[in-house]
């Protein structure tokens, strides 16, 4: 029982580490949920317009709206296959605060999913047409924004993990949470073409960010521990 | 079996059970799955829990690891309520359940690496002995999807000689397993009782293990 | 175990209660929906800026009102579910997303309504209250779009609560960050739905009379559906059987 039992930061980075192992060992996780993104945004400009002066406008939100979905598509492979091999009753039998465990597991789905979409996204802003003055604001906006979707997603994939075919129920119930998110992100860019600052909107993401970070792991830990009763 | 509790030197007594179930009844859907349930697991013991299928063995063995709440009664670890102590009760307990908690993508020794280090720091070394020990001697880098369902069983046996846990909980373990696989386990699992250890198992197998008690449910 | 009695023993003890209650709660209703309804849509003079549209505003404030109190409802509900583990909230927090999900949709359709007469425009994208409460039902119908996908009830019902009080949390945000969005994007603003636009008092009164009609509505509704939910799940249960043998 007093046997050197690891400390939860130990338990911390295992559990880091063996995400990215897995992420890197199943590439196709990575790369389809980039590849959606790059692809939906190229729609874009064929289903709309191909003048620059209209995409500019609609740049930021097109760019915002395709990483939503994009990291809708990749959250379903949060915890699915750690529920059916059961090493997800593992991770809750563990007598380290599931909080940090689950936390682990967030910041490594970001790292794979989120962090290459916001790292291309000055590319396709310029396939948009967006001014270069708002790179900036569009890559910090997607860098608060992006975890904070991964984190209330991960709530959405713990509560139904359980189902056998989930489709679009996660969809149903993140995108709408998503809302602020777009809100203040669209307009952080907006802002910045409009040569305005946008620091009161990064700020308030920052602020969105903290609170999603200190309290979002405590809800998917009670929705794992649900899903898995 | 009776709820009496122990009447000469209570201390010393109590210190030998570790895990006690009084009046326990559980209800799936509105069908009672058991009732008035009461069993003492004492240090050195090994608790063999049967039943007909759908009898309720999986659910309680989910209960008593924390895994399910939809219960009524009381399970006290070492005479105390579990959520006092938490983290030792977590700390002293191995659960092995119908799904073994093994990644298909990593190897043996990635995934015994992360799933002991949830519990305690462990080290190459005691992976390789270990994995050697239940059979697994030349599989060790090799991705668990190309192992057959007895292999990745014996991958989570492992994690059983190299956890210094006191109370194992383990679910089917034989199902897969062939005859060596079997009596092996039977083995390791007579070592724990004899080290003072405690298990507490299902199956439909009849165990050989001299410190065998049995309970049946429905 | 006081757990177990709660659990077996409140369901019993509300449809008991709630059953003398019911007849006097839908003798309010009725009285308070007929002096609205007549009131405000048959006598109510018509206002100097809106004209008659102005009666179409009773029902809506009144629904948009009641509708906005349905997530703090189930943020309540899905506590008392999560830490008491009261299976009579789960039922109430159940038909309240039924029903919010209701009273949102004819807050959004009296809206446009108004606004197809007012504003000349079925949809305004400009009115933040239409749009945070398109998303209020978008939240609600997730809720209900979970339990239904989940078979095993006593998951369904702690999903739903846990759900239930993140969509609260977030609709809170939602609210606020529409709004904030709205002030910005606004570009021709349409005629006011502030009902503290030159109104009569008579206009106020009626609208207060409505509220209570529609709270008193809600209450019913809420009842009745949580009592025939209880029937359904205790049906095994003794007391339902002498009740349904008696009767």
């Amino acid at each position: 029982m007093t046997e050197k039992q690891t400390t939860t930061s130990a338990a911390f980075f295992a559990t880091l580490k063996r995400d990215l192992l897995i992420a890197f060992k199943k590439k196709n996780d990575i790369v389809n949920p980039f590849m959606f993104f790059i692809i939906v945004v190229s729609l874009f400009p064929i289903g709309i317009s191909p003048e620059s002066d209209r995409l500019t406008e609609i740049a930021a939100g097109v760019i915002w709206i395709s990483v939503l979905l994009a990291s809708m598509l990749s959250m379903d492979n949060l915890y699915r296959s750690d529920y059916e091999d059961g090493s997800l009753e593992q991770l809750l039998l563990s007598p380290h605060p599931l909080f940090f465990l689950v936390l682990a597991k967030n910041i490594s789905h970001w790292l794979v999913s989120g962090l290459p979409v916001v790292l291309v996204s000055p590319l396709l802003a310029y396939m948009l047409a967006l001014p270069s003055e708002a790179y900036g604001t569009l890559v910090l906006s997607l860098l608060l924004g992006t975890p904070i979707m991964s984190l209330l997603g991960s709530i959405a994939v713990a509560l139904t993990v359980g189902l056998g075919s989930r489709g679009l129920i996660l969809a149903v119930i993140t995108l709408p949470m998503s809302v602020p998110i777009l809100i203040f992100g669209t307009l952080a860019v907006q802002s910045t073409l409009n040569s305005q600052s946008p620091i009161g909107y990064i700020s308030l993401m920052l602020v969105m960010l903290s609170v999603s970070v200190s309290l979002a792991p405590l809800a998917s830990a009670a929705a794992l521990k649900i899903s898995v009763n | 079996m009776s709820s009496a509790a122990p009447t000469t030197s209570p201390n010393s007594d109590t210190d030998k059970i570790m895990l006690a179930a009084r009046e326990l009844f559980c209800a799936r859907d509105e069908r009672v799955l058991f009732k008035n349930l009461n069993f003492d697991l004492p240090q050195g013991q090994v608790l063999q829990v049967q039943g007909s299928n759908g009898s309720g063995k999986t659910t309680l063995m989910r209960i008593l690891c924390g895994l399910n709440d939809s219960y009524e009664g009381s399970i006290k670890w070492y005479g105390q309520e579990i959520e006092d102590q938490a983290a030792s009760f977590f700390s002293s307990l191995l659960y092995i359940g119908h799904r073994v908690g093994v990644s298909k993508v990593l190897t043996p020794v990635e995934n015994l690496r992360w799933s002991c280090s949830l519990k305690q720091a462990v080290s190459d070394e005691q992976i390789m002995d270990a994995l050697k020990e239940v059979g697994l001697r030349g599989f060790e880098e090799s991705p668990c999807y190309t192992l057959s369902a007895g292999q990745q069983q014996r991958v989570s046996l492992a994690r059983l000689i190299i956890s210094p846990a006191s109370l194992w909980v383990l679910d089917e373990p034989f199902t897969t397993l062939d005859t060596k696989g079997v009596a092996m386990l039977e083995k390791i699992m007579q070592r724990q009782a004899q080290a003072g250890g405690a298990v507490m198992v299902t199956t439909h197998h009849s165990l050989s293990i001299a410190e065998l008690t049995i309970l049946s449910l429905g | 175990m006081w757990v177990w009695f709660s659990k077996l023993g409140s369901p019993k003890w509300f449809y008991e209660l709630s059953g003398k209650w019911l007849p006097w709660l839908i003798a309010a209703m009725v009285i308070f929906m007929t002096i609205g309804l007549v009131w405000g849509l048959v006598f109510l003079p018509p206002d100097y800026q809106q004209g008659f549209t102005s009666r179409i505003l009773i029902v809506h404030v009144a629904v948009a009102g009641t509708s906005l109190a349905f997530f703090p409802l189930m943020l309540v509900a899905g506590t008392v579910t999560l830490v008491w583990r009261m299976k009579l909230a789960d039922m109430v927090a159940k038909h309240a997303a039924i029903l919010g999900a209701w009273f949102s949709f004819i807050t959004l359709a009296t809206g446009s309504l108004w606004g197809s007469v007012m504003w000349g425009t079925w949809w305004e994208w400009t009115d933040s209250r239409l749009v945070s409460m398109l998303f209020q039902l978008f939240l609600l119908l997730g809720v209900i779009s979970l339990r239904s996908a989940l078979e095993d009830s006593e998951t369904a019902a702690k999903a739903c609560a846990l759900l239930s009080i993140v969509g609260c949390i977030n609709v809170v945000i939602i609210k606020y960050s529409v709004e904030w969005w709205n002030t910005l994007h606004q570009v021709a603003s349409p005629v006011s739905l502030d009902p503290t636009s030159p109104n009569g008092p008579q206009f106020w009164i009626a609208t207060l009379i409505m509220i209570v009609a529609v709270y008193l509505f809600l209450s019913v509704s809420l009842i009745l559906s949580t009592r025939n939910e209880i029937l359904e799940r205790e049906r095994r249960s003794q007391w339902v059987q002498d009740l349904v043998l008696k009767n």
